[in-house]
């Protein structure tokens, strides 16, 4: 083994230049942003990269905005404390600013970026299902030009994700939505905080009239198989039905069978298929039971229904 | 008795300042000039013969200056059983058992270099459990365990791997049980946990090549213990060793003993005199340091029909880990008030300290006493269900007041227990319907919706004796300036020895607060102590600094004698000053008769020695001993919790602690110690577990898989200060430090037991488990979790 060398870091002033660097380098390096999981990987879990390539000095990579259309864009840079405090995030998608929020510690989240939460890749990442729920799309930008996929299809594994390694996650979108959508966001965790997700359920709802018949719902999963995932086998029991408290712990039936955990350190496969039943019928009712518009923050998402 | 000025007041810890400006320098941030940086190779076999160690590539690596094995430092260390070599000698025992060492120009450096270090193992049949290695037929983890030097208390016995043995005998339990009207048996489980300390190990060491002193700077608990330990192992004589204790960023009982230390200076005996540090991370700090003993505890009870407790058996199975460290004391001590404190005619109590192939097991705050009160007090509370009694009355009916005979063999006095059970109770609305604060559980609405929470209401009691005889010796010293210097060798572990100590010389000498400091902690300065431990030193140092105080009040009002022309009247002090108890404005400050007398560099120094002296000793055959402890800390502690029974999530509503501390010197430190503990028992009774695989490695050494509990998951907590003072103690104070956690885990169980009507015998109470035991309760009705009558 050689000596451990200093680690190499570049500081560019665009994407294209950042995104030349790594064409230039080869493979092996890594981009930097809040530094939340890159640091702790390179200090304590073995990783050395080759060189980095810190992304922080490339302007207009972080901040949040509302277009014209009513989609909303997030920079890959934002912090998730910004996403956490934005009166915009808020009032449109409170459960987004519950997910972001949920996330480490205020110390954590004033450097944890949203681009980072994405392109790590864990499939416990607070953000994740909100997102998914939302149908984000992930735009990605190289030297060679920019590309727009769906956040579905930007994580592949554990880590993995669809970008080439000289490619830069520069925004994620969230598309139009609907005025009545209502949402939720419940992390489960034994602690209350500075812990990860055992469990991820969100939901995004759209209710019509006075019967709450359910003109289209989503819901997503986190920490429960390799990748963030969607469960539409879940959202196909709720879909077009007149919204029930039956129905809603039937979906949760539904998305415990669909999702595939794993059995680790922190609890079994079982427990966690358990909780995403449990988890996912409260996070519906939570979203069931509320009006458009912002949502105090209250208490843990779990104990409310 | 005279009136207290500040013994006894809430003052501020005199440490605060430096402490939340970041000025305090600990053990982990000491840099030494020319320092060397240490890194050790940890075993990655929980049993195996070394067969080979290459170290030739490592030492070739560039800034590195030595590499060193279990071969260049031939020494083994232990207090009780000397068993522990500081490196690795012919076979490893646990994974995360030092085998080599580096030391280099930097961190990184060492560390590449132990990379290099390539060891050859050949595996041995390892044992993970203390029942599973002590049965017949297994293979010693230890050959030579026969020859190994150990107290002369120690039995070891005749099951393998054991090397403790302790028997209390009292009475005839079988005849006990035949006069019962119910008999209950039952088995509990403490997991592995760890002290978790914010600040992890590190050590610096030093040889000087000429005179060959060996200088160690560590923040160690009990640095003249360890002093002694180092010069029995190094064979070196105790003038040539030196301990500096910087402060200690916690230690809750891991950093006693030499953890760090030995491998520090295996190195510093290579590095031709240049100091060596050696800092442990945090995954070093779970795998190779220290941690609270696994017990697996039977109980068994035979009790009248009116609660009157008549004979109580208890097996107590001490996993030890790989070296005996504390075990045998452990053992001891949290296996003889196992059973209780209750007044029971026969008891039998068996505890065995096993070696296991995991992680070294010592003292922990509470010393054995947290394990012996989950087993306990869980089945008292299944004895109150058994007898449809409430669980109070059944504690009454039994528990140790003053003049009682304990089990083993001691007269009680000073029993503050009864108050403490009242009071926490009574804090926590026991008896009445579940009362919560509707804030916890998120208003009105939320209320209503919530079938699925259920809530309970539990408690337990606990006694605690202290380590005994101990010595305690202190200096005071007093300038011209009127300045106070305490001379202890208490070590500020966090939990303010240093303002307590403060008080008590700031009290007998009567001068402000402010103008006493604590000296730093030198070996080769400061008097003798026995050790930061066991919550001796309120009352060991309290009384040894009381008394150095006085001796020099005494000087200085013989001195000022003839300055205030005193003949045979009285003298006094106050407010910094002597004077004449008949004519007070006769007053001189205490400074200007230092230097009146000695001039402006003149010192006036008292000295003092507090033991505490033993009566008879500990009877190896029945456990007995007239004085088993200098003095006893009660307390009660009583939870309510609310459970999901869908998640299996318990949260604690609110937690009341009466402790029993003779004396509050400082109501306000007392109030934090209690405080203090409970968040530590409330981690060890929900989160805290080392996952050990069946392989001896250890699973989650972070804390991102550790769970500590955090600021949110602590309820509302209710201190309680008893105080039913202890004649022998300094104002009559007893200690506080260990019993904060000690009756946790067992007041939440029977908390949650109540709750969701199953007993579970197992910690910690996390979410899966308990929503395990009451998934089965609702597919059986009965279940493993549930105790049946014998
Ligand atoms: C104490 C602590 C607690 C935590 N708690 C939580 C938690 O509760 N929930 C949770 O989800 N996470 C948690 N995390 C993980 C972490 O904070 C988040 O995943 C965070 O969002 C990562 O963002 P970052 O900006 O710090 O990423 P970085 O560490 O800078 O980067 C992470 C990875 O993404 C890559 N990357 C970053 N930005 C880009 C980009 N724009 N384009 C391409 N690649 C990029 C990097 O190369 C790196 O591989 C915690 C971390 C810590 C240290």
């Amino acid at each position: 083994m050689k000596r451990p060398e200093p680690l190499e870091i570049f500081q560019p002033a665009s994407v294209e230049e950042a995104s030349a660097i790594v064409k230039e380098k080869g493979p092996g390096g890594r981009f930097l942003a809040g530094g939340t999981d890159l640091i702790i990987a390179i200090k304590e879990k073995g990783l050395a990269p080759k060189y980095v390539v810190d992304l922080k000095r490339v302007p207009n990579l972080s901040g949040i905005r509302e277009e014209a259309d009513g989609s909303l864009t997030i920079r890959a840079l934002t912090t998730m404390r910004e996403v956490e405090i934005s009166p915009l995030i808020r009032k449109r998608f409170p459960f987004l600013a519950q997910s972001a929020a949920e996330v480490g510690s205020i110390q954590i989240r004033n450097r944890a970026t949203v681009g980072g939460n994405m392109a790590n890749a864990t499939p416990s990442a607070d953000v994740a299902p909100s997102l998914l729920v939302l149908e984000a799309r992930a735009k990605i930008a190289s030297a060679g030009g920019e590309r727009v996929l769906s956040l579905e299809e930007f994580f592949h594994g554990p880590g993995q994700t669809a970008m080439l390694p000289e490619e830069i996650l520069t925004a994620i979108v969230i598309p139009p939505t609907h005025p009545k959508l209502v949402g939720e966001y419940i992390k489960f965790s034994p602690r209350e905080m500075m812990d990860l997700a055992y469990v991820g359920v969100a939901i995004a709802l759209v209710l019509n009239g006075k019967e709450k018949r359910c003109e289209s719902v989503r819901i997503a999963l986190g920490a429960v198989s390799p990748t963030p995932m969607r469960a539409r086998k879940a959202e196909a029991v709720i879909e077009k039905q007149i919204f029930t408290e039956e129905l809603a712990e039937k979906a949760g039936e539904e998305a415990a069978k669909e999702c595939k955990p794993i059995s680790d350190v922190r609890s079994s496969a079982e427990y966690r298929r358990a909780m995403v039943g449990t988890m996912t019928k409260r996070a519906l009712l939570n979203a069931a039971a509320q009006r458009p518009g912002p949502v105090p923050w209250v208490e843990r998402r779990e104990r409310r229904y | 008795m005279e009136q207290l000025t500040i013994v006894g007041k809430p003052v501020t810890r005199v440490d605060a300042e430096e402490k939340v400006t970041g000025e305090a320098v600990y053990g982990y941030d000491l840099v030494l000039p020319d320092m060397l940086y240490g890194k050790a190779l940890f075993s990655p076999k929980p049993h195996a013969r070394i067969k080979r160690i290459n170290t030739e590539e490592a030492k070739q690596y560039p800034g590195v200056v030595a590499v060193i094995t279990g071969k260049d430092a031939p020494w083994t260390h232990g207090e009780s059983i000397k068993d522990k070599p500081f490196l690795a000698q012919d076979k490893v025992r646990y994974i995360g058992e030092p085998v080599a060492a580096v030391a280099a120009m930097d961190e990184d450096t060492a560390q590449a270099a132990v990379r290099l270090i390539e060891v050859e193992y050949e595996d041995l049949p390892a044992y993970f459990s203390p029942e599973e290695a002590c049965k017949p037929g297994a293979i010693p983890i230890h050959e030579n365990f026969a020859s190994y030097r150990k107290f002369d208390f120690i039995v070891p016995g005749s099951m393998p791997n054991v090397c403790e043995h302790f028997k209390l005998r009292t009475g005839d339990v079988e005849k006990g049980f035949r006069e019962a009207d119910l008999v209950l048996e039952e088995r509990y489980y403490v997991p592995v946990i760890q002290h978790a300390a914010i600040e992890p190990h590190s050590s610096h060491a030093q040889v000087d090549p000429e005179s060959g002193r060996v200088t160690i700077w560590v923040a160690n608990d009990a640095p003249f213990r360890a002093l002694h330990e180092i010069s029995e192992a190094l064979g070196l004589s105790q003038e040539k060793i030196r301990f500096i204790n910087p402060l200690q960023g916690g230690g809750f009982g891991s950093k006693g003993g030499l953890k760090v230390e030995t491998i520090a200076v295996a190195l510093a005996y290579h590095t031709k005199g240049k100091p060596v540090r050696v800092k442990f991370n945090r995954e070093e700090t779970f795998i190779s340091t220290l941690t609270r003993h696994e017990a697996v505890i039977h109980i068994k009870s035979g009790v009248k029909q009116d609660g009157t407790l008549a004979a109580r058996q208890m097996t107590l199975y001490w996993g030890a880990g790989a070296y005996a460290e504390k075990s045998p004391t452990v053992c001891i001590r949290g296996s003889l008030p196992a059973p209780g404190p209750y007044r029971i005619p026969h008891v039998r109590v068996d505890g065995y300290a096993a070696y296991t192939n995991k992680p070294v097991a010592g003292s922990f705050r509470g010393y054995g006493i947290p394990q012996g009160a989950w087993a306990c007090e869980q089945h008292m509370d299944e004895i109150a269900k058994k007898l449809r009694m409430d669980p109070v009355e059944l504690r009454l009916k039994n528990i140790f007041v003053d003049g009682d005979l304990a089990y083993w063999g001691e007269q009680l006095h000073s029993v503050g227990l009864k108050e403490t059970l009242i009071k926490a109770t009574q804090a926590i609305e026991w008896g009445k319907p579940p009362g919560f604060p509707a804030s916890q559980l998120g208003g009105e609405e939320a209320r209503r919706l919530k079938p699925n929470i259920k809530i309970g209401k539990g408690f337990a009691c606990i006694s605690k004796p202290t380590r005994t005889p101990t010595t305690s010796k202190a200096g005071v010293l007093v300038n011209s300036k009127g300045e106070i210097t305490v001379l202890a060798g208490t070590v500020e572990i966090g939990q303010g020895c240093s303002t307590i100590l403060s008080q008590v010389a700031a009290e007998e000498l009567k001068v402000p607060l402010d103008k006493v400091r604590m000296a730093p902690l030198d070996t080769d300065m400061i008097p003798f102590d026995a050790s930061t431990t066991s919550s001796r030193s309120t009352y060991h140092m309290g009384n040894a600094v009381r008394r150095a105080a006085i001796d020099a009040r005494e000087k200085l009002m013989e001195m000022a004698r003839p300055m205030l022309e005193a003949k045979n009247e009285e003298l006094a002090c106050s407010n910094g000053k002597v004077y004449l108890k008949d004519q007070p404005q006769m007053a001189l400050p205490i400074g200007d008769v230092v230097r009146r007398k000695l001039g402006n560099d003149g010192i006036v120094r008292g000295d003092a020695s507090y033991t505490y002296e033993i009566g008879k000793d500990l009877d190896l055959e029945t456990g007995h001993s007239d004085h088993a402890s200098a003095f006893y800390m009660y307390a009660t502690q009583a939870a309510e919790v609310a459970v999901d029974e869908e998640t299996g999530r318990v949260r604690i509503l609110r937690m009341s602690a009466a402790h029993d501390v003779g004396k509050a010197i400082n109501p306000l430190n007392c109030a934090a110690q209690i405080e203090g503990g409970l968040a530590m028992g409330i981690g060890s009774a929900l989160h805290e577990e080392m996952v050990i695989d069946s392989q001896g490695k250890v699973r989650n050494p972070s804390f991102l898989d550790y769970h500590l509990v955090t600021s949110l998951d602590l309820p509302e907590m209710i201190p309680i200060i008893v105080e039913c003072p202890e004649p022998e103690g300094p104002y009559g104070a007893k200690g506080l430090g260990e019993p904060g956690l000690a009756p946790t885990p067992a007041a939440i169980g029977n908390a949650v037991a109540d709750a969701i009507g199953v007993r579970i015998c197992d910690l910690p109470l996390n979410p899966e488990r308990v929503y395990w035991a009451i998934q089965q309760k609702r597919a059986k009705g009965s279940s493993r979790w549930l105790t049946e009558v014998a």
